[in-house]
């Protein structure tokens, strides 16, 4: 007979957990681990006008792209659900971590900025896509879940920015951090989370503030990676430029979303988000002209010739020629009837086809390393300073005080990185408007930040969405003459700014907590 | 209780009578005797059923004559004795005399005879006892007997199962018997909870299915044998794959987790019955109210499985039997695609539909070079085939006066239906029961021991069934290279590579069952049992994942992973165990009383690697240890549960009956506080027909019987240690600077967490008419389960995992009918049909509701419905054009056409929402039914099982209902062809579009009760047409018996849903686990088609008894 006081042996119990530091931070690492997912971080490009999920309904996408969704969403309970499940571990952790004996305040007051930042970014994430939401600062109960209501999203706000303020007192720079450190939360990304959230707020004197902020050296040192392409090379992690990244570990903490996302004949199983058209057509000419500009030299018919070098970094277009692991390169086919090897053409664009709906496939992120089915380590990065440097002269330039220093530290810098050389695209102008200017700074954000998650929120702040995410998405120019010019028509999208600015309270929730209500329209 | 002889039999040697000289103080009586017969050299004849030899006497006889010492002696006892030559017969005064004529001397005879059943065939193996004695033998081949006797006239007993039992009194010489079959089971003994009943006693709802009733079936393990013999036992298979699990419940659903009942065999709870050779199971009872289950309280409230296991007889020859099935088994697809070009016609109608200005996939001259070229073999035709399964048993029983014995062996090879490297299961069972008796002590020893071998594809059968059917006719297997081919749907692997070269995964699980029971009869009424039992599982799992290459790309098992799962698991059950027995005249008295406790440890770890050698699988050069590999601690589950039980049943001339029953249990999973649940039950019943009132109505209705009961039971089946907060550490859970860290995920408490009971109130009559050929039984019943243990539904916004509370209740009600009929004297038919129904309800949730949903499909939980309702859109027809369009209620947000479905909006308010979602039906089987009908004649057998669902709604969602679904398809299923068109506006389905339109998701990712199917169903479970020899003709060739038959198994079928095997469900009952999901969980495709088909079984069977 055994006897009813059994211990558990592969738990601990709250008996014998916080007795170590050890032990605390792996409740810190797990909130490090909620903090984002590649699955969000990939596509959420497809809920944006760069990019089309056309197979299956990954994260959600196709169905809030075309319009077509309800509370009762998938992608909206999970993404509650695991923001909300970061904030618990934070919650949990702040709570406890005073009881670990033998841990040197240092490390404690470190660790708990740390946290705090975690939850204030889950925060930022939630309010962003649904506005009010429920907001605690300690742990709650089943029954407070019950009950709680929304606090409105200006409060939220309010209290990130508090929070990035005292946690940037308290955490070490990037630099101070020891190198097994690095990915952890610097007093850098506090300030640049700063700065995202003034700028989705439109607080533009408050953006430029924070933006200088880290254009000095109080917060550590950041710059310009020397490679635009670099930056997303495994052998460049943690460079200069990366300010907040979600960390992976090759063949430990690995994922492997280019399964479904690079060309059919290296490798991908099908294609489950493509980038789109209008996104390749954003991409300037060498000379910096855009496509319709007069002068620019761009040809329909050779459309992929003397463009912004970004383009060839981030999108994989007909006749590419894709650098391999063993250097090697290899051409993709997508022209339908193009592939030399009739009996394969597996890029080939084909309606119907497993292949990629828009002719395109994606190249930024792609990992030489990764292993069987793409499986990468590969850290994601959320912040770089490529992106401080565009809400600083976006910021500027809102303020009206964009000119010809500002535009070189920022704007120009971004493209001689990229591989500009000809004058006419790195000089400034002195005779652009400030509406000028905000289309070239809105259009240099979307092509240097493409395929990195951040499109969606631009359009939701700039209020552009329903512009741009409404009627026909199009592909390569593959398709019908008769029809929009041949350019494929790859999905018909409907964007309602009555409601589709926020994401519904999700309908389970609501069915649990009577006192959530429900944003306008819904 | 069984009748107890004890005859003490004497040598005579002389009849000289001695004087006796006998001083004692409270010396049993038997010592006396003794002592008398060794002093005076007569013989004591006298049963011990009589004369209660332990009863202590004091004497002081000196130098008595031998006479009057008897009288001394006996007289004060109230036995009366007799004097006979060298004998002295003892009988309680008023008995009638052993002897009926003493004038006559004894002398030795012999008696022979044959015995017949009613049709003259002999009957091998009867029982011919001398009454109240142990001295009998058994009918050989052809029925003969031969006794000798001691005396002038002895009765004989003539008993064999089945038949009615004869007394009749000789003088030697020849009697022939003809024995009647039994037509009453009243008399049956039946196994109940810590011990047996005769049937007429019972009074609890117990009903027992018989070993016959499981024979002669192709089936490969007890449940599936099990379906329609019983009413209220619902068994449900979610998935047909070899080795595949069944869902078991009795009466229907009562909690909201898990619903599986206790199982026990051969008295050890716990056991895991699909282990069991069903050849080797003697009876099985299922105990279903609170009146018979009581005693089990602590996991009770689901009913209870008992099941018996066979045993050897006392004084019978051996007997060597021999059972052989051999079938094939056919799977059975009931879906098929269209042709290839119908298929790409109607693919581009889909597209044309969703937008008119976008361009058809396929082109007129595709379409007509296909229609040219002609289809290739479908794919799911192309991994399934026809296999063979094959039962085989030998059994040997047999016993003398103190030993009974019964060894047994089978083997059991059913092949699994995909194509490949034999995949399928083996199972081979060993058992060895054995009793015997040491003066007043009995033993017994029952040992089984199973090894099973289940070899599966190493990749997911649902994901290998979808993406085979999921792929129109018009691409090829595999290219005159013999390459397998991948194309625009199997777009990573193909199917049959994967099976014939992907690898697989091995199962060997060895599983000893012994238990080991001393029982000492310490007098005559009071026994005292031990009993130590318990299993030993060793289970061992290897997965081999092989690299596949297919062309043009694709390539399957890269990593080459090779996984060994090793898990042992010890239950340990003691029990101590005292029983009383008391008959005082018309009053029987029975009292049961003990301790048991039962211990569980499971410990398991899995070593997972990856890039292994290419060919052996071993490690190699660059071969890492998968992360995901755990240690034998991280896999140790402890469970205790300490009980200590009661039962006390009281008759009076079998007419009245009255019984309780009482359990306590501490349970590890509870906190010290809550630990102990106390689990009474009583339950009563009244005999009608015993009453003298009745006797005029006797010639009809033989038997009436009303029972009665009322109980609590308990349910403790969640994971253990949730009444702590727990903290797991996952390794790898983040990284810094390319180093892995670990993480910790928590489980806050719940203290309080304690049992979960369930009150039961049952009622029942069992009626016999017509001499008991008609025999039946009603019962109804009603449950209140309370403090169900849930996790409870709670909002995102709490952010972490939840432990079990105690919460919610749920009524559930129902009634059983069964009735059985026996006919014929050359022409034997018996009849038997049962119907039972369960309905629940959802009383008390706290207000909460909870929905879950698996994709389309959405189950909810709340007050006032029935467990897991779906819940979902209600169509309204179609709309049917643009000003049907205008003015009905549309989904925000979708632009729908005509063809699409239109829903009704509930609550009027002019937008279709969650709002307007109707409760759409109850998932759960409703009228359940069995119907058996044999017949025999001569030597030729016919028997049938039909089994069947009256009642029930099953969803069912995927490619199966959506033509084309999500894309991930490429085909149009021909029974989907019943879709709107203008001229079709009553379609079945809606318009044709394709995958992301708003016509699409309007139509189909909206859960509606477009998926909502007719679940009822009557099946021919089971055929049999079999022939026996006659027995002279069997002699003549060696055997006692021969059998021959053909049996088919689910040879018909008539359904509501057409395409999908009606008896697959979406639900899982939760085998083992205490998940709160697990009564949804859709992971085995059961509710989209993808479930490993239920197959067909003809077979050729041949029983052979030596």
């Amino acid at each position: 007979c055994k006897k009813l006081d059994l211990a558990p042996t592969d738990h601990f119990t709250d008996l014998n957990y916080w007795t170590s530091t050890e032990k605390a931070s792996q409740v810190l690492n797990t909130a490090y681990s909620q903090m984002m997912n590649d699955g969000y971080f990939f596509y959420n490009e497809g809920l944006s006008d760069n990019a089309f999920v056309g197979r299956g309904d990954n994260q959600g996408a196709l169905s809030i792209s075309n319009g077509t969704y309800d509370p009762s969403l998938g992608r909206l309970k999970d993404e509650w659900d695991k923001r909300y499940g970061g904030i618990k571990t934070v919650n949990v952790f702040l709570e406890n971590v005073d009881r670990v004996p033998d841990m040197s305040d240092t490390l404690r007051n470190r660790m708990k900025a740390e946290a705090r930042f975690l939850r204030a970014f889950q925060y930022f994430q939630l309010y962003t896509w649904f506005g009010d939401v429920p907001f605690f600062t300690k742990d709650i109960t089943i029954a407070e879940s019950r009950s709680i209501a929304r606090t409105p999203r200006a409060q939220v706000v309010d209290f990130v920015l508090k929070e990035m303020d005292e946690v940037a007192a308290l955490l070490p720079t990037k630099q101070q951090y020891d190198a097994s450190d690095a990915g952890r939360i610097t007093s850098g990304a506090a300030i640049a989370l700063k700065a995202r959230v003034l700028l989705y707020e439109n607080r533009w004197a408050d953006v430029a503030t924070a933006c200088e902020q880290l254009m000095g050296t109080t917060y550590g040192q950041y710059g310009l990676f020397n490679s635009y392409e670099g930056v997303f090379l495994p052998q460049n992690e943690n460079n200069i430029e990366d300010i907040l990244d979600i960390q992976y570990v090759p063949e430990y903490r690995a994922y492997s979303d280019y399964f479904d996302l690079a060309p059919l004949s290296v490798g991908a199983r099908d294609n489950g988000m493509a980038p789109l058209q209008e996104l390749v057509d954003d991409y300037l000419m060498t000379n910096g002209k855009a496509i319709g500009e007069t002068g620019s030299g761009y040809d329909e018919n050779h459309p992929y010739q003397n463009r912004d070098p970004r383009l060839t970094a981030t999108i994989v277009y007909d006749g590419y020629a894709w650098k391999k692991p063993d250097g090697t390169t290899q051409t993709i086919y997508i022209k339908p009837g193009s592939d030399p090897d009739q009996s394969k053409k597996l890029d080939e664009y084909g309606p119907g086809r497993v292949s990629s709906p828009t002719g395109y496939y994606m190249r930024k992120y792609y990992d030489p390393s990764g292993g069987n089915n793409f499986l990468s380590g590969l850290n994601l990065i959320l912040i770089r300073y490529a992106d401080v440097l565009l809400m600083y002269a976006e910021a500027k330039n809102e303020l009206g005080q964009m000119d010809a220093t500002i535009w070189n530290n920022t704007i120009a810098a971004l493209r001689k990185r990229a591989g500009f050389t000809d004058p006419s695209a790195l000089n400034f102008n002195a005779g652009w408007s400030k509406a000028d200017l905000q289309t070239i700074i809105r259009r240099e954000r979307r092509c240097e930040l493409a395929m990195e998650g951040t499109r969606i929120f631009d359009l939701r702040r700039w209020k552009t969405a329903e512009k741009v995410l409404n009627g026909w998405a199009h592909g390569a120019r593959f398709g019908d003459p008769a029809i929009d010019n041949g350019y494929i028509r790859a999905a018909q999208r409907v964007f309602n700014a009555q409601k589709h600015y926020l994401w519904p309270v999700p309908r389970d929730e609501r069915a649990l907590d009577p006192n959530l209500g429900q944003n306008p329209n819904w | 209780a069984i009748d107890h002889h004890y005859t003490t039999r004497l040598t005579v040697t002389e009849t000289q009578v001695k004087s006796i000289d006998l001083v004692c103080q409270r010396r049993e009586l038997s010592w006396v005797i003794a002592s008398l017969q060794q002093q005076s050299g007569f013989a004591f004849v006298f049963s011990d059923d009589d004369i209660d030899t332990r009863q202590k006497i004091s004497l002081n006889i000196q130098h008595q004559e031998f006479k009057e010492s008897l009288q001394i002696i006996f007289t004060p006892l109230g036995i009366h004795f007799e004097m006979l030559n060298d004998k002295v017969l003892l009988r309680k005064d008023g008995a009638t005399t052993l002897l009926p004529n003493p004038a006559h001397a004894l002398v030795d005879g012999e008696v022979h005879g044959r015995v017949t059943d009613e049709k003259g065939q002999p009957i091998p193996g009867v029982t011919v006892q001398i009454k109240n004695t142990s001295k009998g033998t058994v009918t050989d081949a052809q029925g003969y007997y031969t006794l000798k006797f001691t005396g002038e006239q002895v009765v004989l007993q003539i008993s064999y199962l089945g038949y009615d039992k004869q007394e009749l009194a000789t003088n030697g010489g020849t009697l022939n018997v003809q024995l009647k079959t039994s037509n009453t089971t009243l008399n049956d003994v039946v196994v109940v909870g810590y011990g047996t009943q005769r049937r007429v006693t019972v009074t609890g709802a117990i009903d027992q299915v018989k070993s016959q009733q499981l024979e002669g079936r192709p089936v490969a393990n007890t449940m599936q044998a099990l379906q329609g013999a019983s009413p209220n036992l619902i068994i449900q298979q979610p998935n047909a794959q070899p080795g595949a699990a069944v869902n078991i419940n009795i009466r229907g659903l009562s909690t909201l987790g898990d619903n599986t009942p206790l199982v026990v065999i051969d008295g050890i709870p716990g056991g895991d019955i699909n282990l069991l050779n069903p050849s080797d199971i003697d009876n099985v009872s299922v105990l279903k109210d609170a009146g018979a289950a009581a005693i089990y309280g602590s996991r009770a409230a689901n009913g209870v499985i008992l099941v018996t296991t066979k045993r050897g007889s006392k004084t019978a020859k051996p007997l060597v039997t021999y059972n052989g099935i051999l079938s094939v088994t056919q799977p059975h697809i009931l879906f098929h695609p269209v042709k290839g070009y119908e298929n790409m016609m109607l693919r581009n109608e889909a597209v044309v539909n969703a937008n008119p200005n976008q361009q058809p996939i396929y082109s007129p001259d595709d379409i007509a070079q296909m229609k040219e070229k002609g289809d290739e073999e479908w794919i799911l035709d192309a991994i399934l085939q026809n296999a063979l399964q094959q039962n085989h048993n030998l059994s040997v029983t047999g016993g003398n006066d103190k030993t009974t014995y019964m060894v047994s062996a089978g083997y059991l090879n059913q092949a699994n239906n995909f194509v490949g490297p034999d995949y399928g299961l083996k199972r081979y069972n060993y058992r060895m029961n054995l009793t015997t008796e040491i003066g007043r002590f009995k033993f017994t020893s029952l040992l089984s021991y199973t090894h099973s071998d289940l070899k599966d594809q190493s990749y997911d059968a649902g994901f290998l069934m979808a993406d085979a059917e999921r792929t129109p006719t018009y691409y090829a297997l595999k290219d005159s290279l013999g390459r397998y081919l991948t194309n625009d749907v199997l777009t990573e692997f193909n199917p049959l590579g994967i099976l014939q070269h992907g690898g697989s995964s091995k199962n060997d699980n060895d599983n000893l069952f012994g238990s080991f029971t001393g029982e000492l009869a310490v007098t005559k009424d009071l026994k005292l049992r031990g009993v130590l039992g318990g299993t030993l599982n060793a289970n061992h799992r290897f997965i081999r994942v092989q690299e596949v290459d297919f062309y043009p790309k694709g390539t399957y098992g890269q990593n080459r992973n090779t996984d060994d799962y090793n898990e042992k698991n010890i239950f340990i059950n003691t029990q101590l165990l005292a029983e009383y027995t008391k008959k005082l005249g018309n009053h029987n008295i029975y009292v049961l009383g003990g301790f048991t406790n039962e211990s569980f440890t499971k410990r398991s770890n899995e070593l997972k690697l990856k890039y292994t050698d290419p060919d052996l699988g071993t490690p190699t050069t660059g071969t890492v240890i998968d992360p995901g590999s755990t240690n034998t601690n991280q896999g140790t589950t402890e469970t205790s549960l300490n009980s200590f039980i009661g039962r006390a049943s009281y008759s009076y001339q079998d007419r009245y009956f009255a019984e309780v029953d009482f359990r306590a249990d501490a349970s590890s999973k509870f906190a010290k506080d809550h630990r102990w649940g106390y689990f009474p039950s009583i339950s009563g019943g009244w005999r009608i027909s015993s009453e003298k009132f009745f006797s005029r109505f006797a010639n009809t209705i033989n038997e009436l019987k009303l029972r009665g009961s009322y109980g609590v039971l308990g349910n403790q089946n969640i994971q253990p240690y949730q009444y702590q907060t727990t903290y797991t550490v996952y390794n790898n859970m983040y990284g810094f600077n390319n180093s892995p860290v670990s993480g910790t995920g928590f489980t806050f408490s719940n203290p309080d967490v304690t049992w979960e009971k369930a009150a039961t109130l049952d009622g029942g009559v069992d009626i016999g008419v017509f001499n008991n050929k008609l025999t039946a039984s009603f019962d109804y019943f009603t449950k209140l389960t309370s403090n169900i243990l849930l996790v409870p539904p709670t909002p995102g916004a709490y952010g972490g995992a939840v432990p079990f509370y105690n919460l919610g209740k749920v009524r559930n009600q129902g009634w059983e009918f069964s009735i059985h009929y026996r006919t014929g004297n050359q022409v034997h038919q018996e009849f038997g049909f049962n119907i039972a129904d369960s309905h629940n309800e959802v009383i008390y949730l706290d207000g909460q509701q909870y929905i879950s949903s698996g994709d389309e499909m959405q189950v909810i939980l709340k007050e006032g419905l029935p467990y897991n309702s779906y819940i979902g859109l209600k169509r309204d027809g179609y709309f049917q054009n643009l000003n049907d369009i205008q003015n009905a209620a549309k989904p925000a947000g979708l632009d729908v056409s005509p063809g699409d479905i239109k829903f009704k909006d509930k609550n009027k308010d002019g937008v279709i929402d969650d709002n307007d979602r109707y409760v759409l039906g109850n998932p759960f089987p409703r009228y359940t039914f069995g119907f058996n009908y044999n017949i025999s004649w001569k030597g030729f057998d016919l028997g049938m099982l039909i089994q069947g669902v009256g009642k029930r709604a099953m969803f069912i969602r995927g490619e199966l209902v959506e033509p084309f679904h999500y894309n991930y398809s490429q085909v149009i299923y021909q029974h989907q062809l019943d879709y709107w068109r203008p001229d079709n506006p009553d379609a079945r389905y809606p318009r044709l579009a394709a995958n992301g339109s708003a016509s699409n998701t309007n139509n189909f990712r909206r859960g509606s009760d477009l998926y909502i199917f007719n679940g009822a169903y009557g099946r021919l479970k089971n055929l049999q047409l079999g022939y026996s020899l006659p027995g002279n003709v069997a002699q003549h060739i060696g055997m006692k018996k021969l059998r021959v038959y053909l049996t088919g198994q689910n040879l018909l079928t008539i359904s509501g849903v057409k395409f999908i095997d009606p008896e697959s469900t979406e639900f899982k009952n939760g085998q083992g686990n205490g998940s709160q999901q697990n009564n949804l969980s859709v992971s085995a495709g059961g509710n989209s088609g993808r479930a490993y088909p239920t197959p067909i079984y003809y077979g050729f069977g041949l029983d052979a008894t030596f």
